[in-house]
């Protein structure tokens, strides 16, 4: 890039960014740390737009026009991290989910990728986030893991898939990590880290184009999947995964079931210790949900485990 | 001559250890015991967190447990099965019991790339993978009709609000 423009370059950005960000950045890092906690699935700002149900982002259509839109002011505006558009959610996503399979590849298994994109999809269509594309993948692992990365990407390890025993069992599991998409669980612990960067850059006048870029939010690799959630946004994910399963019309158990297994594996068992490193005991994430649940699903009827054609690993 | 005579003990004292071996408990919370499986039958009594129990059998939502001093119903969602310590010494009975003894529970480390920290940390984006992810996907039409295919139907369910401990 030529001096000239570079210089040109930053001086509009020190000119006109530091002024749009100190106006909004209190605002914009409380929000995000308002956010971080349960429940709070939408933005002040998207919230006094509309007080329905429907998810934040089906307020702007998903149309190519407003996602070219999106995408000429991303290259000018790197990424919108006070409020990041659907396609920008879909992009960190991607790039996550992109390292967590350069760490483990997917099982080379097209028949088993595709029923688990069958199930994840019925049940994420249950979800306030029917809209976004979802992905769902099964990955050459022997941990016992599962992951969710903003914008509908959802992976399960080989080494949990296979302690599965029916659908109604991997559509809980799946409709945890459903769960944590749809409340942009892993997006607000982003924002927020990448809000505090930005905080600390601008204090140290060292604001440049180069802070903004995606990379660096994410830190390395999949980094962000090995640092975890605070326990109630895993309370939170169990209890909507067991809604959206019941929803779907599986037997509402699959999730405590998959919980029970989990709580027989042996503490120290290294296939569990990244999972229960990053989230609550099975036996507390058991008993939330049984005092969630209380006497609700005591009218369910007809529901369905369908273990005759859950599908069977090959190996 | 001893030791036929040993083994054949053994067999005698381990068969009815097998076939009785009734599944071990623990209460996860303090919850009541009641005379049927259902929210409105009569308590008999009640349990505390850490309650050690037998689990006799199951219907539906309910376990029929077996405490100290009480026997009767409590939701599935109070009690973890197994033993609560967490040594996964029980594994193998629960493994016996749902018929998946010897499928994969040995879990081979060697020539398998794990998901410690630092794998995840040191992982390099790899684009191949995620357009073959993307190629697996399934549109929320195909996503209904498989659904339809297992007789699976759509239900009302209102989100779980956050519960109170009871």
């Amino acid at each position: 890039m030529p001096r000239s423009l570079s210089l040109l370059l930053i001086s509009l950005l020190v000119t006109a960014i530091p002024q749009a960000q100190a106006f909004d950045f209190d605002k914009a890092l409380k929000k995000v740390e308002g956010a971080s906690g349960v429940d709070a699935g939408s933005t002040d700002k998207k919230a006094a737009d509309s007080k329905t149900t429907a998810p934040a982002t089906d307020t702007k259509p998903a149309n190519s026009t407003s996602l070219q839109q999106t995408d000429s002011t991303d290259s000018r505006q790197a990424f919108n991290w006070k409020s990041p558009s659907k396609a920008e959610e879909i992009q960190l996503g991607r790039e996550i989910t992109g390292n967590l399979l350069g760490a483990a590849p997917l099982v080379k298994d097209e028949a088993l990728q595709k029923y688990v994109n069958q199930v994840g999809r019925w049940v994420a269509s249950q979800s306030k986030r029917s809209d976004l594309p979802w992905h769902f993948g099964v990955i050459e692992s022997e941990d016992l893991n599962a992951f969710a990365a903003p914008g509908g990407y959802v992976i399960i390890t080989k080494g949990l898939y296979r302690k599965l025993e029916n659908e109604a069992q991997l559509a809980g599991v799946l409709g945890h990590e459903i769960g944590h998409v749809e409340k942009k669980h892993h997006l607000k612990v982003l924002q927020k880290s990448q809000m505090l960067n930005m905080g600390a850059q601008l204090l140290g006048e060292k604001f440049g184009k180069d802070n903004q870029t995606i990379d660096k939010a994410i830190g390395s690799g999949a980094e962000v999947l090995a640092r975890g959630l605070d326990k109630d946004a895993e309370f939170e994910a169990d209890r909507i995964g067991l809604a959206l399963a019941t929803r779907a019309g599986y037997d509402p158990y699959g999730l405590p079931e998959v919980l029970q297994i989990l709580g027989q594996v042996g503490k120290n068992d290294n296939s569990v210790a990244l999972l229960f490193k990053t989230h609550p005991s099975p036996d507390d994430r058991l008993a939330k949900l049984g005092d969630a649940v209380g006497n609700r699903l005591d009218n369910i009827k007809d529901e369905k485990t369908l273990e005759n054609r859950f599908y069977k690993l090959k190996n | 001559m001893n030791i036929p005579k040993t083994t054949l003990l053994l067999a005698l004292l381990l068969l009815p250890m097998i076939s009785m071996a009734a599944e071990m408990g623990t209460a996860l919370k303090d919850d009541n015991i009641r005379a049927e499986p259902y929210a409105d039958a009569k308590m008999t009594g009640k349990f505390t967190r850490g309650d050690k129990l037998e689990i006799l059998s199951k219907q539906g939502a309910w376990l029929k447990i077996k405490t100290s001093s009480n026997t009767g119903w409590v939701r599935l969602l109070s009690v973890k099965r197994g033993s609560s310590t967490g040594s996964g010494n029980t594994k193998g009975v629960l493994d016996v019991a749902s018929g998946r003894a010897g499928t994969g529970q040995v879990v081979a480390t060697t020539g398998v790339r794990g998901l410690s920290e630092e794998e995840l940390k040191g992982a390099k984006f790899n684009e191949a993978e995620v357009k073959t992810l993307e190629g697996y996907a399934q549109s929320a039409a195909q996503g209904q009709q498989s659904a339809s295919s297992g007789g699976l139907k759509a239900i009302k369910f209102a989100s779980l609000p956050e519960g109170a401990a009871n």
